[in-house]
């Protein structure tokens, strides 16, 4: 069995021993060696902190975009009415999808008409999908047909809107189907049972918006 | 002492050793950074010309607009020759001057026609000269996309409200239609603004018309009240009799159906008249020259225009910081995005109809950008660019602006979903 142990330096071999190529400037530098030390190390940290301050750093990532540019309201059409629904209420469905981005959260979800209050399943705030479509049904009431539009062309679903680049109110005007349906809907709650809504008014303000009596008898002699 | 010399001899060797490294890393450190620099701005993109041709008003008072279209147009081409978008064609730009006027409209698209280079055309600025415009370049099959029409009857013919029929295959439109703009000016105006009482005035003109009687629709569908309504001879710029009408009518808000040069000076009158509520107008008032010509007292006047508000899109804080690095004089203005993405919508047209003819133009390369068209889709400045069955832009976003403090300030912005 052979085995070869640690190599030690041999005489001779130490950097000590061998001669000095230095020459004339080793005098100068025994002298100043401080000065050159300190000379070297602040060099060294100079080095270090222009190093660390000029690192490659990755990009930072691109932020969200605006909220309403990320996110789709799509109208699905009228929802089933539950039997506990009340009187001059009905119910539609909307399709939220994540066009761009992360999803978002909707934080409210109303419309703009003094004549019509609105909640939504699920209630805000909720967030949108990651992927696919969030069927959201929206629950409207009638509650003053003398301020309702009857027969609006655009009627908007204001929303507003949340991510890490903003909060933004929004509307969506979903199109003409879902303004001839929210018109049939009005239509039918303002004509059915005037008593069940609490504040039908009929001012000559808004008697054109609302042609009233002549207008529901006709739609209460239809077959 | 042979240690402590040995010691000295290292720590020599490590100062002199960072020193060097420090210097070496420095430079590299400011070499890096130069790397891309130097660039080539002003790329080619091949041997065969093809020319994007521009119809707007480069004079007049509607220079400003039409002046946006031809450079985002400009910035749109030398973007596509200098990425080499289409290999093997470079696109060029001839622009004409129309003054707003249709007969100048039609002349200039006869011209484009008799260019042989012109495989498509952006504009132009004003409905009605589109509609004298759109059988010329349909009957030679050159395709024309306009940044700026908004009338619904140049896509979806004059019986839009009852029937949807396009008149010509030929006509596209990245902007959105007053079919919407007008109705989406009346629930702000009425449910926001919660104005109830409007006088509707507007110039006569295919757009200004158009716009007012969708306004209106909607506005009465509502429950609003119209006070009262008049025209004007959009040749003048004294309104003072119809700004006294305003100011006896008892109106809240004043719609006017027409562009800024008339729009400014209405407003201003309207407001000496004594009738101090705000004017709303669509996109032809949304200019930087409708603040100016209004004075102070046009602090609440609104505006909608077509697409989201330019902050809000990545792609067009691009295409700021281009069309500004590219140091056009004169402002993009209210169609600049939609402009490059026509622009852009005839490149793609063009690059679908080389890359299927490997790799160069047919014989019949009209025919084949036109019906091209149809299936373009691409991320453009205003968002997803591409077009329905009637060439009308499929994205629809607008947005009301107020004005305040001498500026338009986005205050509300919807989207069509429908």
């Amino acid at each position: 069995m052979s085995g070869v142990g640690p190599v030690e330096a041999g005489e001779g071999t130490h950097a000590e021993d061998a001669p000095s190529p230095r020459g004339r400037l080793a005098p100068l530098y025994t002298r100043h060696r401080r000065a050159a030390l300190a000379a070297g190390a602040a060099a060294l940290v100079l080095t270090g902190g222009l190093l660390y301050v000029t690192r490659p750093r990755p990009e930072p990532p691109a932020p969200p975009p605006y909220p309403s540019q990320a996110v789709g309201f799509t109208y699905l059409g009228p929802e089933p009415r539950p039997a506990d629904l009340p009187a001059g209420s009905f119910r539609f469905g909307i399709a939220v999808t994540t066009r761009d981005g992360p999803p978002v959260t909707v934080t409210r979800i109303s419309q703009p008409s003094a004549g019509l209050t609105l909640t939504s399943t699920p209630r805000p705030p909720f967030r949108g999908p990651a992927d696919g479509a969030l069927t959201v049904v929206i629950t409207m009431r009638v509650t003053d047909c003398g301020k309702v539009p009857r027969n609006a062309g655009l009627p908007f679903l204001d929303v507003t809107l949340r991510n890490r680049r903003a909060i933004e109110d929004h509307s969506f005007i979903l199109g003409e189907g879902y303004a001839r349906d929210l018109s049939e809907a009005i239509e039918v709650a303002c004509s059915n049972d005037l008593a069940s809504l609490p504040k039908l008014k009929n001012t000559p303000e808004n008697a054109d918006a609302l042609p009233a009596a002549s207008h529901n008898v006709d739609r209460a002699n239809r077959p | 002492m042979p240690r402590k010399g040995l010691i000295v001899r290292q720590r020599s060797l490590i100062a002199i050793t960072a020193a060097l490294a420090a210097g070496a890393l420095t430079l590299t450190a400011c070499g890096s950074r130069d790397d891309s620099a130097g660039s080539d701005s002003e790329g080619s993109g091949g041997g065969t010309t093809v020319v994007i041709g521009v119809d707007a008003p480069l004079t007049g008072d509607l220079s400003a607009l039409g002046l946006g279209i031809k450079n985002s147009v400009d910035l749109a081409a030398k973007t596509a020759n200098k990425e080499k978008t289409v290999e093997g064609v470079t696109f060029k730009v001839e622009a004409l001057d129309d003054q707003a006027q249709p007969s100048s409209g039609q002349q200039n698209a006869t011209k484009l026609v008799a260019d042989k280079d012109v495989l498509g055309v952006v504009g132009p600025l004003n409905s009605s000269v589109a509609e004298s415009m759109q059988k010329v370049f349909d009957d030679a099959k050159l395709v024309e996309v306009s940044p700026a029409n908004t009338n619904p009857a140049l896509t979806q013919g004059t019986d839009w409200q009852k029937t949807k029929t396009r008149p010509y295959k030929s006509y596209f439109r990245t902007a959105t239609t007053d079919a919407i703009q007008g109705p989406f000016a009346a629930q702000y105006v009425f449910n926001d603004a919660k104005k109830k009482k409007v006088f509707v005035i507007d110039d006569k003109k295919t757009y200004g018309a158009g716009l007012a009687a969708t306004f209106t629709e909607e506005f009465k569908k509502l429950g609003g009240k119209v006070a009262g309504t008049e025209h004007i001879n959009p040749d003048t710029k004294d309104f003072s009799a119809v700004a006294t009408k305003v100011k006896n009518s008892g109106a809240d808000v004043v719609y006017y159906g027409g562009e800024y040069p008339q729009a400014g000076p209405l407003s201003k009158q309207i407001k000496a008249a004594g009738a101090k509520i705000p004017v709303v107008g669509g996109d032809g008032i949304y200019s930087a020259d409708f603040i100016k010509l209004a004075g102070a007292s046009g602090k609440g006047d609104l505006a909608t225009s077509v697409g989201a508000p330019v902050e809000e899109l990545p792609s067009a804080k691009e295409f700021v910081a281009n069309y500004k690095a590219a140091g056009y004089k004169e402002a993009f203005e209210a169609y600049g995005g939609y402009s490059y993405d026509s622009a852009w919508a005839i490149i793609e047209a063009v690059k679908k109809v080389v890359e299927d003819n490997n790799g160069k133009l047919p014989s019949d390369a009209r025919a084949k950008v036109t019906a091209a068209m149809q299936n373009v889709s691409f991320d453009g400045v205003t968002g997803k660019v591409s077009f329905d069955e009637y060439g009308d832009a499929t994205n629809k976003q607008l947005t009301v602006y107020a004005v305040e403090n001498g500026a338009w300030k986005a205050v509300k912005s919807g989207t069509y979903s429908g």
